[in-house]
């Protein structure tokens, strides 16, 4: 009980705000699993490891820009001190869905190949940003790149709550639209819905949920949860709300868990929760086979 | 270009394809009120690629082709729909009703009423409630088609329905189609690969192979000639108690 007071007394945002990122990966990941287009959401974690990568070369100096035009104190305004690794990491996400969702239009590489390409090359353009950036060790980008639930702030958490009501006001609003279009797109647009149109804006709303939760998470948590909670919500649920409900039930669970256990074992959070989210699904999955 | 009063759609000199590539050239053709069309040839023939000129989801690269505001209820081959979301019947079919609702509004009594009336058509409203991805393929292909009778269309399309099934569901499922024709007066069209089966259930044959393109009664269309030169191989048709059968001529 005391480890909990402690935990609530030293990390409330991460409490929070690892609830949330897990909210987000496990809400688009129903979508991201049942399209069939996990290597979408790998793909887009590095991505936006990359686009944070970037942002350490300082090439386009933003956060000066904005410091003049604002006339910002930017070392005392958190958002602002904060705001170019997450910006490249959104602007290198959204990019990727754009070509992504492009790739309907040619027919000599499959979508998977293109996805497979995007993932290595943002792989590589990662190290070679950090190897060329002028700031700091290789070492310490790597450490930052890789995001911690402990080092979510007010500004992450506040980030977080509003890609959350994002994400759900926008799934929510054209629920009709990004429903027919996510399940067959084919006959969405033969019935007149711009299928085209619709199923950009659900991949902007996924690599915006995507970049900005890795941003603060790390790759391996916000990929974990992209997959894990949605998968143990399609195996248990018969019923889409409950599919919903499940997938977004052990997303907004796990991770303070998974902290708590961090804080008392020494591991390290983001992969404490991915492993405690694998062992719920191997108990699942081994509870679907008995039971069916 | 004249447009009769009972053409729903019609092309006119025109050139499908992808890209700068055509596939058919100089189609011309008109879709009438109450007319029942199957649409057969080999693969790679650029049926699928005629559907979609057809629906509006692929300019054509030349000619013109007109259309009366038409409204179509589409029905996909059933391997395209396999979702791992345990969505149900009535969910499935009432997307069928999404495209005609405001872009913000949610469905009304008169939709559900609809969708009621659709599964009731099709006959499968004891399933309104289970889940799609459980069903057999003949019941996720009249879930599909009551999703498509749904928008109320004008025309009804279907691409390769009775795919992968197994006999009975097979001839239930033309005879449904037949039905839907004769009943409500739909416009039909079919797209199948089984020349026999849109044979005998159609009232005119649209005959396409590698930029060309025949369309006429089945019984112009249906001979030995055109189909050896669709089809690269040797066939006899006959008519045997009103019903047209199709074999292979075997060699001696």
């Amino acid at each position: 009980m005391e480890i909990i007071h402690q935990l609530i007394e030293l990390f409330p945002y991460a409490i929070l705000g690892s609830i949330l990122a897990g909210i987000i990966c496990a809400f688009l990941g129903i979508f991201v699993v049942s399209q069939r287009v996990v290597f979408l959401g790998a793909s887009l974690t590095q991505v936006s490891v990359a686009g944070v990568a970037f942002s350490f070369l300082h090439l386009i100096n933003l956060e000066s820009f904005l410091t003049d035009v604002f006339k910002i104190d930017i070392e005392h305004n958190a958002f602002f001190h904060n705001f170019e690794p997450a910006f490249f990491s959104l602007t290198f996400a959204v990019i990727c869905v754009l070509i992504f969702s492009q790739t309907y239009r040619q027919k000599y590489i499959t979508q998977d190949g293109i996805l497979g390409i995007i993932f290595v090359i943002s792989i590589a353009l990662r190290i070679i940003f950090i190897q060329k950036s002028p700031v700091a060790e290789v070492s310490e980008i790597e450490s930052i790149l890789k995001g911690d639930i402990l080092f979510i702030g007010q500004t992450q958490f506040f980030t977080l709550l509003g890609v959350t009501i994002l994400t759900v006001s926008v799934f929510v609003i054209f629920q009709k639209q990004l429903k027919f279009v996510t399940f067959d797109p084919e006959t969405a647009m033969a019935h007149g819905m711009n299928s085209r149109f619709w199923l950009l804006i659900f991949y902007i709303i996924v690599g915006t949920g995507i970049s900005l939760t890795t941003r603060f998470v790390g790759d391996v948590f916000a990929f974990a949860f992209l997959i894990i909670p949605s998968s143990i919500g399609i195996l248990i649920g018969r019923k889409i709300s409950q599919v919903f409900i499940i997938a977004v039930l052990v997303g907004a669970i796990i991770p303070p868990i998974s902290l708590y256990f961090a804080f008392v074992f020494d591991f390290s959070s983001g992969p404490t929760a991915v492993v405690l989210a694998f062992i719920l699904f191997i108990i699942t999955y081994i509870g679907k086979k008995i039971l069916a | 270009m004249k447009f009769l009063d009972n053409e729903l759609i019609k092309f006119s000199g025109v050139s499908i394809g992808y890209g700068k590539k055509s596939i058919l050239e100089n189609i011309n053709f008109s879709i009438l009120e109450n007319d029942f069309i199957g649409i057969v040839g080999p693969n790679g023939s650029g049926k699928t690629t005629l559907l979609k000129t057809l629906l509006g989801n692929l300019r054509p690269l030349s000619g013109e082709t007109t259309r009366d505001k038409v409204q179509f209820g589409y029905v996909p081959q059933r391997d395209v729909v396999q979702p791992l979301l345990p969505y149900s019947v009535y969910d499935v079919v009432m997307m069928g009703r999404y495209s005609l609702m405001g872009k913000l509004s949610k469905p009304h009594k008169e939709d559900e009423e609809i969708v009621n009336a659709c599964l009731a058509h099709v006959g499968i409203e004891d399933l309104k409630n289970h889940r799609y991805n459980s069903l057999s393929g003949g019941q996720r292909q009249r879930t599909l088609i009551a999703r498509a009778l749904a928008v109320q269309p004008k025309i009804l399309i279907l691409d390769e329905p009775t795919n992968g099934m197994d006999t009975p569901s097979h001839y239930s499922l033309l005879e449904l189609i037949s039905q839907l024709h004769d009943e409500s007066n739909l416009t039909v069209l079919i797209v199948s690969h089984l020349l026999t089966d849109v044979a005998n259930i159609v009232k005119r044959l649209m005959l396409l192979e590698k930029n060309h393109f025949q369309i006429g009664n089945i019984d112009e269309i249906l001979s030995e000639d055109n189909l050896k030169k669709t089809y690269s191989s040797d066939f006899s048709v006959s008519k045997i108690n009103g019903e047209y059968l199709i074999s292979s001529k075997k060699k001696v």
